[in-house]
């Protein structure tokens, strides 16, 4: 790890794997350590994962932050609550990747992403239930209920169980 | 841009136009030429992400095939790295090599198919045919392999490879390389020193190298504007450290030199293949991985180059026996999406399909 960026994240108690660093930093920091990050060379935003956790209450987010100069990942945690799950856009930051890759999180977690100019739906063609790659969305209900009707012979199979 | 005049208007390209795949871009244009390009993704949402999570390893390894219908041994293979790594799954030689091998024949058997559906999309029929004969050659050896002529039923699985290389595949495969890289220089003539082909595509929808990274570009498209990423040069996997190969970049960024690029890597790939033959050694072909082993509290993620860029998985395990979450990064979700979208801006609606191509993309992996 170059040390500007063993500088940078320190405080967060990083954990190194081979050319890959994993942090989790705090919200209210998100913003400005995104920025300095940037400024260090990790200018290709690979993508943002969305990873929800009912039982800590927290949607969790992974920056995957690729530097093409230093050939190494930082992959950037941060936690945002599940009941108001808000945070800074990084489009100012890496510009349309940002952007495209917040908007799928938008659509999967229902998380706001604040400045963010367009957070339309993506893949979900009039989707009206909740943000579908949340825990505590039941696929399965959903399918029995939109598709399936317990009454007809050749549906039972889906109401076992 | 706001609509002011009466002579703007919007029209489709896509899901249903011969050259557009199962995808859409809502074109904004004023007369001949767009002015606003805005993507509408999600034909091919099958929502892979979510489907994993409720199944075993092995399962979601079998799944990982559709999601690029270019080139599924790729998606495999991310999968099964990204699960070894966080399995700490160590692999036989063998079977690296054996991934390395099928990896680049699906690499060149992508490229071909790319050509050629390019070539159908500007008119260039004949390319469609001489393409994709070749391509045949390597689906043959696919089946040979894998059960499978596009689709291997996840063959490169965590573990290893389902099974070992029938008797003889190696040199069948070498004499298919070797075959290609001869042939190669059919396409020429007939598609990229083609005047007519030329004509079309060269300084069209150039895209520089700071917005190819800011738009989040990879594979031949952000090398043909001279950014020299490649996963397996830049963070090697498997046994890319070991084999020799060029980065291939050129620095004019147009429709010509992402089609270039792509040309020039096919023979990058026979190379590397040959290499692999060459250098594979006896032993086993995978290590068991049970078909219910709980996967390991943790995370990994890791990266390949796809035939069409930076493919990633991230994967994170509590415990259970599958997947808590799986995530996978397609390189056609930005090609598609924020790159077409800049690069259209401008054209006129005849180079919409040129453009379009010239990206090597595939809507499935984008959608996932």
């Amino acid at each position: 790890m170059v040390t500007e960026i063993s500088k940078l994240l320190e405080p967060f108690a990083p954990r190194e794997e081979g050319n890959a660093v994993w942090v989790r930093e705090p919200l209210e920091e998100a913003p400005r350590i995104w920025q300095e990050l940037r400024e260090l060379g990790y200018d290709y935003l690979a993508a943002i994962s969305g990873v929800d956790w009912p039982n800590r209450g927290v949607i969790e987010l992974v920056y995957h932050l690729w530097s093409l100069q230093e050939k190494s990942f930082v992959h950037l945690k941060v936690e945002v609550p599940r009941d108001q799950p808000r945070l800074p856009s990084a489009c100012h930051i890496w510009g349309g990747s940002a952007a495209v890759n917040e908007r799928e999180v938008h659509e999967m977690f229902g998380v706001e992403f604040q400045d963010n100019p367009d957070l339309s739906p993506l893949f979900l063609e009039d989707w009206e239930g909740p943000p579908p790659f949340r825990k505590d969305f039941d696929w399965r209900a959903y399918v029995r209920e939109k598709y399936y009707c317990e009454d007809r012979e050749e549906d039972r199979g889906y109401y076992k169980g | 841009m706001a609509i002011t005049r009466a002579e703007t208007y919007v029209i489709p390209f896509g899901p249903a136009h011969p050259g557009s795949g199962n995808f859409r871009v809502w074109l904004t244009v004023d007369g001949e030429r767009v002015i606003e390009a805005r993507a509408d993704p999600g034909f091919l949402h099958r929502g892979f992400e979510k489907l994993m999570e409720y199944r075993t390893l092995l399962q979601a390894s079998v799944l990982t095939d559709r999601i690029a219908v270019f080139e599924p041994l790729n998606w495999n293979l991310v999968f099964a790295l990204a699960a070894e790594k966080l399995q700490g799954i160590e692999v036989p030689e063998r079977a690296k090599y054996i991934r390395v091998l099928l990896a680049e024949l699906t690499r060149i058997q992508s490229h071909l198919l790319w050509f050629g559906a390019a070539g159908i999309a500007m008119g260039f029929d004949t390319v469609f045919k001489v393409a994709l004969t070749y391509r045949e050659e390597i689906l043959r050896v696919f089946e040979e392999a894998t059960g499978g002529r596009v689709y291997p039923t996840g063959y490169i699985r965590p573990g290893g490879v389902r099974w070992d290389l029938p008797e003889g595949f190696l040199e069948r495969a070498e004499g298919v390389l070797r075959h290609i890289e001869y042939h190669l220089s059919d396409l020429n003539d007939l598609f990229f020193e083609n005047p007519s082909f030329v004509a079309r595509t060269k300084g069209l929808a150039v895209l520089s190298p700071e917005e190819g990274i800011r738009l989040g570009a990879s594979g031949p498209a952000l090398r043909a504007s001279g950014v020299p990423y490649d996963v397996r040069a830049d963070d090697p996997y498997l046994v890319y450290d070991r084999l020799e190969f060029q980065v291939i970049t050129r620095r004019e960024g147009d429709a010509l030199a992402r089609f270039l690029v792509g040309r020039d890597e096919v023979l990058e790939s026979v190379k590397i293949g040959i290499q692999a033959i060459r250098d594979m050694p006896e032993g086993e072909h995978a290590v068991k991985v049970g078909p219910f082993a709980k996967v390991k509290e943790g995370e990994a993620y890791v990266h390949i180059e796809a035939a069409r860029g930076d493919a990633g998985c991230y994967i994170v395990g509590t415990g259970g026996r599958t997947p808590y979450r799986v995530k996978f990064r397609g390189p056609s979700f930005t090609l598609l999406i924020p790159v077409l979208e800049h690069l259209l801006q401008g054209v006129e609606i005849a180079d919409v399909p040129v453009v379009y191509w010239s990206l090597n993309h595939c809507p499935a992996d984008m959608d996932r």
